[in-house]
């Protein structure tokens, strides 16, 4: 029979051959789903390698699909390193979207004109809202101990509304209603041009919010790994007791925590106005579902926000990937079927660092052999 | 004017209609976690469950009565198809059951395996065949106030009563029910006594998917027939439907009125449309549907927090050992 | 099957024969080729030091855990036990050291649980029905609880009778305690020793498991003495010497810890004092009411008591963690103000919880993060909101050094630590930051008696240097064996102060039980 039995070391090459091991179940396990809706297993991988990577511009739309997914999976990873499951980087991403938006349209309006300046002033006033939207469920979990998991989804909900609401039905400060396309379709008003982010590189194009993101996550690995703050962080994710019990302050620590999450995600947010819609547009943001991906990055990476930026590179390929290739052969939703997949895998091979597999065979006296001669005695 | 076309009839009579596929759900995931084990997978599952329940309505022929059976019933086991995927990483492989939990949600959900199925087998584009009306019981439809409200509603809402009868009877009534609130509370006690852990846990996940998927095909098959791609057509109601069980302090009969509560509040932005009663409001935010929208998931963060304050200090009933894998063999 | 075999002990095949019983865990064997033979009629004590794999082997009988190796026979049956449920349909039962209820439920629905042949095989559960045969096997066994109460309501010793109607309801022949004496007061002890006796004369068998010598003597028929998970023989009581068996238990001679005899020269100063202290329960009743008392520097004040008087929440009311509802706290003159940890740690009061591993140690982190845990705010090991990662390890590693801590390095988490090094990392931590006073709580249970005196070795030292060390425990002997004083804990309230020097355990004991009102 098989047993589990804790590991008491983990030796190094289990961090590599766990992950390998586990993509390569995945990869057969998509494999089996590829083949029972009657596609070609091996030419569909093939496809997806060359259009999320290798293929002519691939991967400078790879980075386009990763940015997002970055800054939603490092919001995502900072939360859940302390146990705080902050599922609410989808509404914080919409709201720091309105406010980078309001702040660029109010500078455009003051006639400003210089790039570094608005890309400061979005990240701030994004970041400043999208850490608002956070405090929702941060304070209420500070304070009234709710459940953070579910108040920070339905306030998911909340924000998709709001975003709608000031773009379709009303006459909102963000809604063009001037312009004749505006009068016909509810459209938001278009950013003024220096609020467009530059771009790095030619060959390959790497949008300034990517190196914002990787920007972030270095900063957030500092944090973690090197301060105070983050060694608090640690012990409250281990054991709140303990950390109670050593004198740390676990209810500043969640208000800190949302809040930083919900920056990330906000800046996400500015990012996305700032480097790719330069409108504010509810239908695209929330068809995205950006917050929700980035939960499977943070996952994936185990919450190490230095593997959150390789992670999102590889999921941002695989979503470029799937609406390259979106059509008869690659129908939508496969990629979420893929990223799920990978995820459980991911899930259930996080087993086989914490326990060793032991086959053992029960040594049991041939029957009637002992129990006769030696009951005798 | 008749006392069934007031506002407040129709709003009540939705409401129970609305209320429905919640209350399937939250009976499904409050047997989960009576079990021990919390399951945020319920928003796929519903979801995968109503594209599976319509799909059959679509390719099997025949009277209603057998198809739409048939369809609730590949509904039921396509949700525990789902709940199989968590009950195995949670139970078996010690996962985490949250993060297990949000992953069943984004694979079985709008971006994932429902939105796959629709588009493979093109559900958006077929219109609804076969869908469950409602049945006017011993013709008492037109009585004031009762007659919409309760005695001219699905098969879906008088088998949501049973089933909520079952469940209380079930948990406080039977050793079964004995055995699984042992289960959930005190695994190494239940383990001891001889009690399965294992299996009682899988069996109520499993049956909590099937619950789910059938609070699932309610919509596609009952309050707005049809598929729709994307999420919209569960749309959140899976996440309220786990906050459900906390309010209900995971009691079977509880889940009843707060499912109708929150079904009220689903339905009445429809209701106040057609009522035309938002074009007399005055002009502004609050003619918006917007806001009459996002009112079940602002008012299930209100009820949230209220129960968690004033209930801070004592047992809510939530079952001790939820969240917790059990592990016997460890030292 | 046979059910009673016979009259008590004259049955020539015994009801249990274990034979070359191995069991590993990862890092630890505990149990290789252990023989074990227990008779129909008979109380057979199973002795053995903490660790000696004594627990393991009932769990095997039980059917909780699988054996690597060996066979077990039950009357002269062989069998294999796949799970709990086999065990149990065979007819043995297990009383666990934490027992094995579920809170919430009733009497009458914990005895139940898990039947599948009497009452509990009916689909329906028909509450009134088990709560009669309950209260009727309550009387005969004098094991008096009330059937509806739910568990969460009784004190340890009435859910310590629960445990042993459970076995009763099932008809075990086979009924194992663990430890069972640990909770209850020295007269509760000996009841139960009288119930244990009445159910050996029935025929049934009883295995008694003690670290105690003094029980064992008093209740067993046989004892079989486990050392380092192996047998080391298996004698008849009646022959037995507490010091014969203490020989055996341990493999060498042991001196025993001597209660103090003469009284120790104090200072006059007081380190503690606490004044009309009342602390709320975690189910809204104060679990300490209106307590008052001082400890002075160098003085070791032991606090006596049935688990779940309050002794939990005074220690944790004292350390910070829990606020304090009415009275005051004094450390060192200074009053603290209650509920805060951080005021308290910094007000010099150090703590060693009874659960280490969960509050006081972050189990996953590594033994450098545990040792610095509250520390790791001041100067030595911050610079501004930097770590000083450097100087955190070489703190560990002076620690580990100092206070013997086995680790494979700084870096392991302690959750891989064994029970005596995970409390030395603990003493070692509270000790480094010179605190005037020491709340310890349980400090050796579940410790072999290598790291009980080490442990309480350094509680000596630590008197010896002047910090004022309030401890409580559950063990008798300990408390006798280091406190100057003793307060007796009931129901939240002290019932009495003792000079260790002049106090018998029967006082003690009466004390504990409530003393008039029991």
């Amino acid at each position: 029979m098989i047993r589990l039995e804790r590991r008491l070391d983990r030796p190094w090459w289990l961090n590599v051959a766990v992950p390998a091991g586990s993509l390569a179940v995945a990869l057969a396990i998509m494999g089996v789903v590829l083949l029972a809706s009657g596609h070609a297993v091996w030419s569909t991988y093939r496809q997806l390698w060359e259009a999320g990577f290798t293929g002519n511009g691939a991967f400078s739309a790879t980075l386009i699909s990763a940015t997002p997914i970055l800054f939603t999976g490092l919001a995502a990873a900072v939360a859940f390193r302390m146990q705080l499951f902050n599922i609410g980087a989808e509404g914080q991403l919409y709201f720091g979207a309105v406010g980078a938006s309001w702040i660029a349209l109010q500078l455009g309006g003051h006639g400003a004109t210089s790039t570094p300046l608005y890309v400061v002033a979005m990240c701030l006033g994004g970041g400043l809202l999208g850490a608002f939207w956070a405090l929702v469920p941060g304070v209420l979990r500070a304070f009234a101990h709710t459940n953070e998991i579910l108040t920070s989804l339905m306030l998911n909900y909340v924000a998709g509304y709001f975003l709608t609401y000031l773009i379709f039905d009303s006459s909102s400060y963000w809604r063009d209603i001037s312009s004749l396309s505006g009068q016909t379709f509810p459209q938001g008003k278009p950013m003024p041009s220096g609020a467009e982010w530059p771009t790095i590189g030619t060959s390959v194009v790497v949008p300034l919010g990517f190196l914002v993101g990787l920007a972030v996550a270095a900063g957030a690995w500092f944090l973690y790994s090197r301060t105070r703050f983050g060694f608090e962080v640690s012990v409250i994710a281990d054991s709140p007791r303990a950390a109670r019990y050593a004198g740390m302050r676990t209810r500043r620590k969640i208000l800190a925590v949302m809040a930083l999450s919900g920056l990330i995600a906000g800046i996400g947010g500015a990012s996305q106005i700032g480097d790719f819609t330069h409108t504010l547009d509810p239908t695209g943001l929330q068809a995205a579902a950006f917050g929700y991906t980035g939960i499977v990055v943070a996952a994936l990476a185990r919450y190490n926000p230095i593997a959150v930026c390789f992670v999102a590179v590889l999921i941002g390929g695989l979503q470029n990937a799937g609406f390259t290739l979106q059509g008869v052969d690659f129908p939508s939703g496969l990629v979420g079927v893929m990223q799920g997949i990978i995820l459980f895998c991911a899930l259930g091979g996080e087993l086989f660092l914490r326990y060793r597999l032991r086959i053992t065979r029960r040594a049991r006296p041939q029957a009637g052999s002992t129990p006769a001669t030696e009951a005798a005695s | 004017m008749n006392i069934n076309d007031t506002l407040l009839v129709i709003v009540l009579a939705q409401a129970v209609l609305y209320g429905t596929p919640l209350l399937f759900a939250a009976l499904g995931e409050l047997l989960a976690e009576r079990s021990g084990v919390l399951n945020l997978g319920v928003e796929g599952m519903m979801l995968f469950g109503a594209a599976v329940g319509y799909w059959v309505t679509q390719e099997v022929h025949g009277g209603d009565p057998e198809v739409l059976a048939l369809a609730v019933l590949a509904a039921g086991i396509s949700g525990a198809a789902m709940a199989a995927i968590h009950a195995f990483l949670t139970i078996t492989m010690r996962a985490s059951q949250i993060v297990s939990g949000l992953a069943l949600t984004i694979f079985a959900g709008g971006l994932g395996l429902s939105a796959y199925f629709g588009t493979e087998l093109n559900l958006a584009d077929e219109p609804s065949t076969h869908h469950f009306g409602s049945i006017d019981v011993l013709g008492l439809k037109d009585v004031p106030v009762l007659g919409p409200v309760l005695l001219h509603q699905s098969v879906l809402v008088y088998a949501s009563w049973v089933l909520t009868l079952a469940v209380a009877l079930y948990l406080t009534r039977t050793r079964w029910g004995l055995n699984v609130r042992a289960v959930g509370e005190a695994p190494a006690s239940a383990d001891a006594m001889g009690i399965g852990v294992a299996t009682y846990r899988y069996v109520h996940v499993l049956v909590g998917g099937a619950l789910a998927g059938i609070g699932g095909a309610c919509y596609s098959l009952s309050i707005t027939p049809g598929w729709v791609a994307g999420d919209t057509l569960v749309n959140g109601a899976g996440w309220i439907a786990i906050a459900l069980v906390i309010f209900s302090f995971w009691r079977a009969e509880l889940c009843l009125t707060g499912a109708y509560l929150f079904g009220a509040l689903a339905a009445l932005p429809f209701a106040l449309q057609a009522k035309g009663t938002l074009d007399r409001l005055p002009a502004g935010a609050l003619r918006a549907p917007e806001l009459y929208q996002a009112l079940p998931y602002a008012l299930t963060v209100v009820v949230l927090v209220v129960i968690s304050t004033a209930f801070a200090k004592r047992r809510l009933g939530a079952p001790a050992a939820l969240g917790v894998p059990y592990v016997r063999e460890e030292r | 099957m046979e059910r009673g075999a016979g009259p008590a002990g004259a049955s020539p095949v015994p009801a249990v024969r274990m034979t070359g019983i191995g069991k590993r865990f990862p890092g630890v064997v505990a149990n290789e080729g252990v023989d074990f033979e227990a008779a129909a009629g008979e109380v057979h004590a199973l002795l053995g030091e903490n660790g000696a794999g004594k627990t393991t082997l009932s769990n095997i009988l039980t059917g909780l855990y699988r054996p690597d190796e060996g066979s077990i026979e039950l009357y002269g049956e062989p069998v294999d036990f796949h799970s709990p449920r086999d065990a149990l349909d065979a007819g043995i039962c297990m009383v666990h050291q934490h027992f094995r209820l579920v809170e919430p439920f009733t009497v009458a629905e914990n005895v139940v649980l898990g039947d599948h042949r009497g009452e509990g095989r009916r689909f329906l559960v028909h509450p009134a029905s088990t709560e009669r045969r309950v209260a009727e096997l309550g009387k005969q066994y004098g094991l008096a609880v009330h059937p509806r109460a739910r568990i969460w309501q009784l004190s340890v010793g009435e859910q310590q009778r629960v445990e042993i109607l459970k076995a009763l309801y099932r008809d075990a022949r086979i009924l194992i305690m663990d430890e069972p004496t640990a909770v209850l007061t020295p007269q509760e002890a000996d009841a139960l020793f009288g119930t244990l006796r009445a159910m050996a004369e029935e025929g049934k068998t009883v295995v008694f498991i003690s670290h105690k010598l003094h029980e064992v003597k008093a209740v067993a028929d046989r004892v079989t003495v486990l050392r380092a998970g192996r047998k080391v023989e298996t004698v008849t009581a009646a022959d037995a010497t507490p010091h014969s068996l203490a020989a055996l238990m341990v493999g060498r001679e042991i001196a025993e810890s001597q209660p103090l005899e003469q009284a120790r020269d104090l200072s006059e100063v007081r380190a503690l004092e606490v004044d009309g202290l009342t602390v709320p329960g975690d189910r809204g009743r104060s679990a300490v009411r209106d307590v008052t008392f001082s400890i002075r520097e160098g003085e070791i004040v032991g606090v006596a008591g049935v688990a779940g008087n309050g002794q939990r929440e005074l220690a944790e009311a004292l350390s910070g963690m829990r606020s304090p509802s009415f009275g005051t706290i004094r450390v060192g003159g200074r009053v603290l103000r209650g509920g805060d940890p951080r005021e308290a740690i910094r007000a010099g009061i150090a703590h060693v919880p009874e659960d280490r591993l969960g509050t006081g140690l972050a189990p996953s982190l590594s033994v450098t993060s545990n040792a610095v845990m509250k520390t790791y705010r001041t100067r030595s090991f911050s610079r501004g909101p930097l770590l000083a990662l450097r100087r955190m390890r070489e703190a560990a590693l002076r620690i580990i050094q100092r206070y013997d801590v086995k680790t494979p390095g700084p870096a392991t988490p302690v959750r891989n630590l064994s029970g005596g090094n995970i409390q030395k990392l603990v003493l070692g931590r509270e000790f480094e930051d010179d605190p005037l006073v020491l709340i310890v709580a349980q400090p050796t249970r579940g410790l072999d008696v290598g790291a009980i005196e080490t442990v309480h070795s350094y509680l000596r030292e630590a008197a010896g240097r002047g910090v004022a060390i309030l401890l409580v425990s559950e063990d008798l002997d300990e408390i006798r064996a280091l406190a100057d004083r003793i307060l007796v804990v009931y129901e939240g309230e002290i019932v009495g102060e003792l000079r260790t020097e002049t106090a018998t355990i029967e006082e003690i004991g009466f004390l504990m039980a409530g003393g008039e009102n029991a």
